[in-house]
């Protein structure tokens, strides 16, 4: 159950933090931020790491560009897990799900990847907007209902 | 990382819990003595001093039994909970073994009290303890103990030996001791019968039952021994657990006991002891034991080796436990092998210059750091970061660490060993050594033990520690009861991560130990959130440590925690700054705007809040300022209104100021300026009020013909134009000076903004404070005024606002982004120059026909033309400085010739006022004439109106009037010139001047018909520049006074002409006068002569002149006439026409006066036209005539009379007045009747008959010589005759004096127009009436 999604810019800035308010208080816009915000330290160290040993050789600068985008479990809480996606440009998507689903199935990693995918496929349609300038938060009334939509579906 | 079968090993909570985790364990520590120092009695002053110095001696050497020198390591704490000592046996790294105390007693009771805590102490960890030493300070007297040391060492001695039978006996006999220092405790007076010879004051004895090596010195003695005495310590310790350590080795295997961990016991109850798989299970756990022992005891290679082993055994049996504490144990000694700064940067933290060399331990972030702390702590990483990746591409094949590390840490450990010995060299040598022989030193504790492939084939790499630590963590999950070792393993795993520079792994460690349920108590939480956070903060985790600081902040303040400690919860929250990419400069945050605004503006309320119940308002009123102004964008209109709010509420606690406030803990918070509230969007320092702007005395040279150009020459030149704020006016010294700023309020709520100043630097600027209170959302034009007080550059900074309670330096340069401002305005001051109060009065001459109103400096002045009045200007000094300097001048709309007639003043009279002093005042006169034209040449043509004619130019009103004047002058002019010739004559009567036929032939138009004269309206300024005191020279002040003056028409005059008077010497000029005001007028135009004028009537009056004198003129005009000798006879003819005309100008006085309202004035006919025909009769005669019949002399218009035959003698004498002679001169008489009717009769052969010549011809007559012809002339019969006598000449005339003709002769005969040509006659003719 995705209970929060976030996209983060190049300078870590937030661009759009979208949840489903469902149930108890704590998951609130504010816990949603912090959690999300913690995140990144996590995220940015993954980059870095990726990077040296890519751009070590020459070689593998080709693998650099096809990296998977994918990050994977960033972290968890007793709550939540938190998944991460970089895009090319080093925006940053995040998920974030509630570790103990109401189905009490556990969120396969497979549906993750395919939500965030779905998910960068949107943010690129929402900037696609010429009215949009890079780095500003996205305000678009449409891609929030799309994420909603990813959220309640998907996960 | 947690095992998926937690807890199926897991018991209920047995009954010694381990319950309190040690957050601050390293890897390391598993390879040191603990001891516990602990200070008792009295505050000690210098303990944390003597806590330093102790914890120094980290390592000592100790050279066993084999002579081998071994590293013996030891972790000092201050404090240690017994019941983590039951764990001794599980990891003998946490049985305390030795006690150290600091006491401080003043006398015996205070000793004896020392001493029995201290032996409590022992009692307390008696199961462990094997040494301990008491360092006790005293009053500086009893500083020498000459009798108590060989006493107290002889108890040493005792207790020495009683150590080394409990150490055989193995604490059996330590409850004994414990028994008999309980006992004896009470008992201590017993011993000051051994000190016999000296008073109780000055003498301390312990009591008997203190049996332990106690060193005693003054308290404020350097205690020079300390590091001996603890080496000592630590000495005695190692060779206990040395023997231990043998002991345990040479134990057979198959007896051992069951080691069993503390809450262990109950589940082997019942069990089967003698089975196989509980043999190995024993086996196994003592071989842990024995490799924990080996480790402490410096043999870090062999203690590999034993874990190895042990590992391997509890792994048969699945000894999960014990499995897992042989596996961190295994990693711990690699780790030290591996890192060997893990252990030296620990312990010498304090130092400062190795801190650097210990990447690890990154420097306390600071909070002011501008930069990501994340990124710089990458850069300078430890040279291990380089090993780490490189480590891969290394031969796995290879046992050994990888190269690099190797070199690395053998070169580290030969330093630590050798001291002083020249790394370099070492590190040189290494790097040529044989993978073997580095082998050797890499274990440089244990120099003569043979390098043994064994024992490193166990040693671990980076990974392989991480690896098997996590593995150890997953077994250590099994046990429920294990929690505190977990979470201790998880921060030390953490910790070699750290050191690793794997900043995953070590995250994934500390993440697992949220997962750690552990029953702990509210402060050891905090501690926990604290550790993590120094942790996540190490690997760079800013925002993860901010997390974590947060939750430790929260829990602090929870309604949980018993005693919520508010100022802990500030500094924790405080702290996590930086991970929310906050610094505490404003300015700085509101620059760079990072970080995500939801979180800090949580963060920095509940910072408030944390303030303000720690009870420091004054940081809760700066923080809340904070809050407002930097997050000022990402707040909403109600939370702007909320806080502002919030914010008052709390600066009426405390008031905020803009001054650092310096924490206890000496963190500076720097000031917090409000510059959203209100809204600065314009600011602008205005230039001086024109009356008081300072001028350059004189003004710039131009250097061009353009006042202005786009193109700027020079580089020089354009570079100073580009200083941004700097201003192109001056501010004067001591005066006041304007800033000007719009100031919006964005609340909603009415503002009050008080004592608003201006920021200033460079000169000494008094600032005038200002109140304003600001209605929401309408901006505000405010004026904030000071007076510079120096001369030399002003900066202009900002403002200063006092609102909402909070004092606010806002500085242009830090203003929000929208407004873009200068740094600072930059304004010149200048010495301080007067000021003047001028006054005006305006002199009335009349009352009530002139106007004069005074509105402000304007002063609006009627006069009548040709009206003249006074103009007083009271110049007052209202500075303190004189004036030295006064210079007035007239700028108006009419050009400088006109001007300076309406407006007269005297410079020097105002030159000779100077200087006025402060406070007094100088008079300047202006004299005011209405300057007009009052001739109407009206009718004439439209450029001879008034306004082009009122010019006094004269050339140009005969340029352009005189042509038309000569169409319309013979209409003047010619007339009579052609009635006189016939009509003139016969008018002799005097006095009729106003005969119909000339009238009539002179005027012709109607006088009514003429257009009246308007009205004028002159504007004037009066420009007064004035200086004084030090910058008199160079710049000025200016005062404009206006001035409009209204010029009324007074009198006009249509038509004038000239007649000639009854005398030759005279003639009158007629004028046609029109009185063109509303009042009656009394017109002055000749001495005793005066005509009362209706209003709008005309009236014609004769004013009596002498001719033109015409030696008089000649002089004057000699300059005219020589020079135009050359010139056109026209031209000659206008500056004879000039010469009349002014003889004309300067002989009328013309006076006016009206009646009414008592208004007196002046006319003149200054520019008057005259015609060829005028001219002659202005002028005066160039011969004169004096006739005489038989002797007597003839008047004019005298008639002579005589009988028929009688003899008459006639008599002619001419004088020459002209300045030169005259040839050739044909004088005649000539004897003709009128008939009256315009026909003469000139035969009068018969009726006339003369003796003498009545023509003759005089060659020459000299200037001013008479020459004189007589004849006899006999009328034959009665009759009306006349006498015409006229003097011709043949002479070529030369220019302007022949020209001249006699203005009496109507010159109607011109004999020869080529010879003669000129002919002077005298009228008018003589006549003679003969009666019989």
């Amino acid at each position: 159950m995705a209970v929060c999604v976030a996209v983060i810019g190049k300078d870590n800035s937030p661009l759009y933090i979208g949840g489903i308010g469902n149930d108890t208080s704590s998951d609130n816009e504010l816990s949603r931020q912090w959690l999300v915000h913690t995140a990144l330290d996590a995220l940015e160290e993954r980059l870095t790491t990726a990077n040296p040993n890519n751009s070590g050789t020459n070689t593998t600068t080709a693998r650099t560009d096809l990296r998977d985008l994918y990050l994977g479990l960033l972290f968890s809480t007793d709550t939540h897990k938190i998944y991460g996606y970089v895009t090319n440009t080093r925006i940053k998507l995040v998920l974030v799900t509630s570790s103990t689903s109401p189905s009490g199935s556990n969120i396969r990693d497979a549906e993750v990847r395919t939500a965030l995918r779905r998910l960068h496929a949107l943010y690129a349609d929402a900037i696609c907007n010429p009215f949009h300038l890079p780095g500003d938060q996205i305000t678009s009334p449409k891609f929030d209902k799309q994420v909603k939509n990813i959220m309640l579906n998907n996960v | 990382m947690r095992s998926s079968v937690s807890y199926i090993l897991s018991h209920a909570p047995g009954e010694s819990v381990m319950s309190h985790p040690d957050y601050g364990q390293h890897a390391q520590h598993h390879a040191c003595l603990l001891v516990l120092v602990k200070g008792i009695g009295g505050m000690l002053k210098n303990f944390n001093k003597l806590w330093e110095r102790i914890q120094r001696i980290n390592t000592i050497k100790v050279t066993d039994s084999a002579g081998q020198v071994r590293d013996i390591w030891v972790r000092y704490v201050r404090d240690y909970p017994v019941e983590n000592n039951d764990w001794g046996d599980f990891q003998t790294h946490r049985r305390l073994l030795g006690l150290i105390t600091l006491s401080k007693f003043t006398n015996q009771v205070e000793l004896n009290e020392v001493c029995r805590v201290h032996e409590s102490l022992k009692v307390k960890y008696s199961n462990t303890l094997y040494d301990s030493r008491a360092f006790m300070f005293g009053p500086i007297s009893n500083m020498k103990k000459p009798e108590q040391e060989p006493e107290t060492y002889s108890i040493f001695e005792g207790e020495k030996t009683i150590k080394q039978e409990c150490n055989i006996s193995e604490k059996a006999s330590i409850p004994s001791e414990h028994m008999d220092s309980l006992s004896s405790s009470e008992s201590f007076p017993r011993s000051t019968s051994s000190t016999t010879s000296y008073t109780q004051e000055e003498n301390f004895t312990t009591p008997s039952n203190f049996k332990t090596h106690a060193m005693f010195y003054g308290e404020n003695d350097p205690v020079p021994d300390l590091e001996q005495n603890v080496a000592d310590l630590i000495n005695s310790l190692f060779w206990v657990v040395e023997s231990k350590r043998l002991e345990r080795s040479r134990e057979k295997l198959e007896k051992v006991s069951l080691l069993l961990a503390p809450f262990e016991k109950k589940d082997f109850v019942g069990l089967d002891m003698e089975s196989r798989n509980n043999k190995k299970r024993c086996m196994g756990r003592v071989t842990t034991n024995l490799a924990d022992l080996t480790l402490q005891a410096g043999l870090v290679a062999d203690s590999l080796n034993l874990y190895h082993s042990a590992a391997e055994i509890l792994k048969s049996v699945n000894d999960w436990l014990w499995l897992a504490a042989a596996k961190e144990g295994l990693c711990a000694s690699s780790a030290i092998l591996l890192y060997p700064n893990l252990r030296n940067s620990t312990p010498l933290q304090r130092n400062a210059s190795l801190q650097e060399s210990s990447p690890s331990k990154s420097k306390p972030l600071s909070l002011f750091q501008p930069t990501d702390p994340f990124r710089k702590f990458k850069l300078n990483s430890s040279p291990l970061r380089n090993s780490k990746t490189s480590s891969p591409i290394n031969p796995p094949s290879e046992l050994t660490p990888t190269s690099s590390e190797s070199i690395d840490t053998s070169s580290r450990q030969s330093e630590t060993d050798n001291g002083d010995t020249e790394s370099l060299a070492s590190s040189s040598d290494i790097e040529y050594q044989s993978p073997k022989s580095y082998l050797s030193t890499e274990l440089p504790s244990i120099p003569r033990q043979p390098p043994s492939q064994i024992t490193n084939q166990y040693l671990l790499n980076g990974e392989e520690i991480a690896e098997k630590y996590r593995k150890a963590i997953i077994h250590y999950s099994k046990y429920q009861n294990a929690g505190i070792i977990e979470t201790e393993a998880c921060f030390k795993a953490a910790r070699i991560a750290v050191e690793q520079n794997n900043s995953l792994h070590a995250s994934s460690f500390l993440q697992n130990v949220i997962f750690i349920n552990l029953t702990l108590s509210e402060q050891e939480k905090i501690q926990r959130f604290d550790t993590l956070a120094e942790l996540y903060k190490d690997i760079g985790f800013l925002r993860k440590a901010a997390f974590c600081q947060r939750l430790a902040a929260t829990r602090q303040v929870s309604p949980n925690n018993p005693n919520p400690d508010w100022q802990r919860c500030y500094y924790l929250m405080l702290h996590s700054f930086p991970g929310h990419k906050l610094s505490l400069d404003p300015n700085y945050v509101v620059q760079h705007q990072v970080g995500w605004p939801a979180l800090q503006i949580q963060l920095l309320q509940e910072l408030v809040v944390a303030a303000r119940r720690m009870g420091h308002p004054a940081l809760a009123t700066r923080h809340m300022t904070f809050l407002l102004q930097t997050m000022w964008p990402h707040l909403t209109k109600q939370e702007h209104r909320d806080l502002a709010i919030q914010l008052q509420a709390l600066s009426a606690q405390c008031e905020g100021g803009p001054v650092p406030l310096v924490l206890e803990t000496g963190e500076v918070i720097p000031p917090a300026n409000l510059s959203h509230v209100p809204n600065c969007s314009w600011f602008t320092p205005r230039p001086l009020p024109p009356a008081r702007a300072p001028h350059l005395v004189k003004s710039k040279a131009h250097h061009g013909p353009f006042i202005f150009t786009p193109i700027h020459f020079g580089s020089l030149e354009r570079n100073a134009k580009k200083q941004e704020g700097k201003m192109e006016y001056l501010w004067v010294e001591g005066d006041i000076c304007e800033v000007q700023m719009k100031l919006t309020n964005p609340l909603p709520f009415e503002l009050k903004v008080s004592n608003m100043r201006l920021l200033t630097s460079g000169v000494v600027f008094e600032s005038i404070p200002e109140t304003i209170i600001l209605p929401p959302d309408s901006p505000t034009t405010v004026n904030l005024h000071g007076t510079p007080k120096e001369i030399g550059e002003l900066q202009i900074l900002g403002y200063s606002t006092h609102t909402l309670g909070v004092k606010s330096n806002c500085r242009l340069k830090n203003m929000p982004m929208p407004n873009k401002f200068p740094a600072s305005f930059t304004v010149e001051v200048i010495p301080s120059l007067p000021t003047i109060a001028i006054e005006t009065t305006v002199t009335p001459s009349g009352n009530g026909g002139l106007s004069t109103e005074t509105v402000g400096s304007t002063t609006n002045v009627t006069l009548y033309n040709g009206e003249s009045t006074d103009c007083t200007i009271k110049i007052t000094n209202t500075n303190s400085v004189p004036i030295e300097y006064l210079d007035l001048a007239i700028q108006s709309n009419i050009d400088t010739a006109l001007q300076s007639k309406i407006f007269q003043f005297s410079n020097e009279d105002i030159q000779s006022q100077l200087p006025i002093a402060p406070d007094q005042t100088a008079t300047i006169t202006i004299k005011l004439y209405g300057e007009a034209d009052f001739l109407d040449l009206g009718g004439v043509g439209g450029e001879n109106l008034f306004p082009n004619s009122l010019t006094s130019n004269y050339p140009s009103r005969v340029g352009s009037p005189v042509p038309n004047a000569q169409t319309s002058l013979p209409t003047q002019s010619s007339n009579p010139q052609n009635s006189l010739s016939s009509g003139l004559m016969p008018h002799r009567t005097s006095g009729s001047f106003r005969s119909t036929n000339s009238y009539a032939t002179s005027w012709s138009a109607p006088i009514s018909v003429m257009p009246p004269s308007r009205g004028r309206q002159i504007e004037s300024q009066l420009i007064l520049r004035y200086s004084g005191g030090e910058g008199k020279d160079v710049h000025c002040r200016q005062s404009t006074l206006q001035i409009n003056l209204e010029l009324l028409p007074s009198v006009s005059i249509t038509h004038w002409d000239v007649l000639p008077a009854e005398i030759a010497s005279q003639l009158y000029l007629v004028l046609d006068v029109t009185n063109l005001t509303s009042e009656e007028m009394d017109f002055h135009y000749a001495p005793n002569k005066h005509i009362l004028i209706e209003s709008k009537e005309s009236c014609r009056v004769p004013v009596p002149l002498d001719r033109c004198p015409f030696s008089n003129t000649n002089v004057k005009s000699d300059d005219d006439t020589t020079d135009s000798k050359s010139i056109s006879t026209g031209t000659s003819t206008n500056s004879l026409e000039l010469m009349c005309s002014e003889h004309i100008t300067n002989n009328t006085d013309l006076r006016w006066n009206l009646v009414h309202s008592d208004i007196s004035g002046r006319a003149s006919v200054k520019g008057i036209t005259l015609s060829q025909t005028m001219m002659d009769i202005v002028r005066m005669s160039p011969l004169n005539w004096e006739v005489s019949i038989n002797s007597q002399c003839i008047k004019p218009q005298e008639e002579f009379n005589c009988t028929a035959g009688e003899c008459l003698s006639l008599g002619v004498a001419v004088w020459n007045h002209l300045s030169r002679p005259l040839h050739k001169l044909c004088l005649s008489v000539q004897f003709y009747q009128d008939y009256n009717n315009g026909v003469f009769s000139y035969k009068l052969d018969n009726r006339v008959a003369t003796a003498g010549n009545n023509k003759v011809v005089l060659t020459t007559l000299r200037e001013s010589a008479k020459a004189y012809h007589e004849c006899t002339v006999v009328f034959l019969t009665p009759g009306e005759y006349k006498i015409d006598i006229q003097c011709s000449t043949t002479e070529p005339i030369l220019e302007d004096s022949t020209v001249l003709k006699e203005p009496e002769q109507p010159s109607i005969i011109q004999p020869c127009a080529s010879e003669i040509s000129h002919v002077w006659r005298f009228i008018p003719p003589v006549a003679i009436s003969v009666i019989d």
